[in-house]
């Protein structure tokens, strides 16, 4: 059934002369706050090859999301270089599309409205981008559900309308700022199934950014690890699970080993950001802001 | 026991019978009774309350009168003229008001003091600039209407959800679609009640006008019967205008309604 709809498909990574389909070098990017300079992401590089999946998890404020406006081109003022096969990227890219953290489908247009918007924004015939966006509708799995607004949706199914929308703009690398975050745990494994089963159908070239461990483990063919604040590169883990992976993996023992050699890592990151946060929760006179 | 029944009955019935629609007919009904009643009893000078009767003979009379309808072109007119010029350079300025923090800070303070500030006290002034006609209607009209408008558009950009600014422009959109396909319909519903409530304000500052001074429209109309002391004529006035507001009001409320749904 997946080979099937496969055939169907517009091809999405085509081979090129770059061998990294996405490639950040040295990226370090500081903001200036009341209190002086922040650095948010400080020198960081990562290569990600055509149909890999890679995964950045590290602790709430080691600048992931930063990370993430910067390759998608949301934000300038940085230091170092984005490329897409061996193109500089500045601003929002062609060959990249962005899913976000947040509630993001447009509220007063319907389920097959919001997926047919990049190509409405590229001016493709309104007959042409009705059927696109209902095969993508169809590939997240909401058939039946066009004609239905935002607001009738569950948080779950939203997520999954924005991230058809995403890949109705036919971007060679997916950049997912973690979609799944506002989502129940149950909903987040079985979309991160759907979310799999669609890369592996694709091949598409996927970055996704995540403070969830088995959630980067389930989906992931490499993790990059990163510290609290400045956030740096601590480590790169290849992920060695054999695919087609599901949601089922999540109980495996192999599993159970990454998932702890990943925390090892990543322990040590959170909790110097929560003795930082309490610091600064002190300093600021205890209000509980 | 019987009585319980009854109402059982009401409520089960079809909609026009729902008790609360009951209860405004009953309401309507005491209210018109006692205005008869009132009229009736001779407590009253001739005429300050007159019958249903009269009024509704007058009513007759100003509906099948051409001068009526001339009246009310003019006040349309100009009542549609002051929204179209109050509410267009209210969004406008809304718009740049609310797309800037500077120039917001800068000038909103302005605005909030003299949004409720009542616009007739510039009636002699709109007088001189544009002289007796309908210009100077036109004119308290606008800038009736500008004050709610431009506050409301200003609060409706900022109120706009960040995301989807970034995700229009993660899909490359120009300035143009993102101004057409994410700002304005984001911001849709403020820029509405912005409009709503400019009309509102906008029929206010029209017919205070003509009452004023002027030779037409329904203000003037209606401070000519009070003048001859047509009292069921100046009733039949006020009637036709609540309708004419309440229509008006629909109809800025449908176009609202559009995507009413989100």
């Amino acid at each position: 059934m997946i080979a099937n709809a496969a055939g169907k498909l517009p091809t999405v990574a085509p081979q090129t002369s770059e061998s990294r389909a996405l490639r950040a070098e040295g990226i370090t990017k500081h903001y200036t706050t009341s209190e002086g300079t922040i650095t948010a992401v400080d020198s960081v590089s990562l290569d990600v090859a055509p149909g890999e999946f890679l995964a950045v998890i590290g602790p709430s404020g080691c600048g992931k999301s930063t990370l993430f406006n910067i390759i998608g081109g949301l934000v300038d003022g940085y230091e170092g270089r984005v490329s897409v096969a061996g193109e500089t990227v500045a601003g929002p890219h062609a060959s990249i599309g962005m899913v976000f953290q947040e509630e993001s489908t447009f509220p007063w247009r319907t389920v097959v409205e919001n997926v047919a918007f990049p190509l409405e924004i590229a001016r493709v015939s309104r007959a042409e981008r009705l059927e696109r966006a209902r095969h993508f509708i169809s590939l997240v799995g909401l058939e039946g559900f066009e004609r239905r607004y935002p607001a009738e949706l569950s948080g779950g199914m939203r997520q999954r309308v924005a991230i058809a929308r995403t890949l109705a703009f036919e971007p060679k690398i997916l950049l997912m700022d973690e979609p799944f975050a506002a989502l129940d745990e149950q909903t987040r494994l079985l979309l991160g199934d759907k979310v799999l089963q669609i890369q592996q159908q694709l091949k598409q070239t996927t970055l996704l950014i995540t403070h969830n461990i088995t959630e980067a483990v389930q989906l992931a063919d490499r993790i990059l690890v990163m510290t609290y604040r400045p956030g740096r590169v601590k480590r790169f883990v290849k992920i060695d699970l054999p695919r087609p992976r599901s949601s089922e993996i999540v109980s495996s023992e192999a599993f159970g080993r990454y998932v702890a050699k990943i925390w090892s890592d990543l322990r040590e990151e959170a909790s110097r950001g929560m003795q930082d946060e309490e610091t600064c929760k002190r300093q600021s006179g205890g209000d509980g802001a | 026991m019987a009585a319980t029944g009854g109402i059982g009955r009401a409520v089960s019935g079809p909609a026009l019978a729902h008790p609360v629609t009951l209860v405004r007919i009953a309401i309507v009904a005491a209210l018109l009774l006692a205005w008869e009643a009132l009229s009736q009893s001779g407590w009253l000078f001739r005429d300050v309350v007159p019958s249903l009767w009269k009024i509704g003979g007058a009513l007759g009379d100003l509906l099948s009168s051409r001068d009526y309808w001339w009246h009310l072109g003019w006040t349309g007119f100009e009542v549609g003229a002051a929204l179209l010029i109050g509410g267009l350079s209210g969004l406008l300025a809304g718009l740049v008001l609310g797309g800037s923090r500077f120039l917001g800070r800068a000038f909103e303070p302005f605005l909030y003091y003299l949004g409720p500030t009542p616009k007739i006290i510039f009636f002699p002034v709109m007088i001189m600039w544009f002289g007796v006609g309908p210009g100077s209607k036109i004119a308290l009209g606008a800038i009736s209407c500008f004050f709610p408008v431009v506050l409301s558009t200003a609060a409706g950009i900022r109120q706009i959800d960040l995301v989807l600014i970034r995700v229009g422009r993660s899909f490359r959109a120009n300035a143009w679609q993102m101004a057409l396909k994410v700002y304005l319909p984001a911001m849709r519903h403020p820029v509405i009640n912005g409009l709503r409530l400019g009309l509102g304000i906008a029929i206010i500052g029209t017919l205070l006008a003509e009452t004023k001074l002027s030779s037409r429209g329904i203000g003037f109309m209606i401070i000519q019967a009070y003048a001859t002391f047509a009292m069921p004529r100046m009733y039949a006035l006020l009637i036709t205008l609540f309708v004419l507001a309440i229509g008006a009001n629909a109809l800025v409320g449908r176009l609202g309604g559009v995507g009413k749904r989100a």
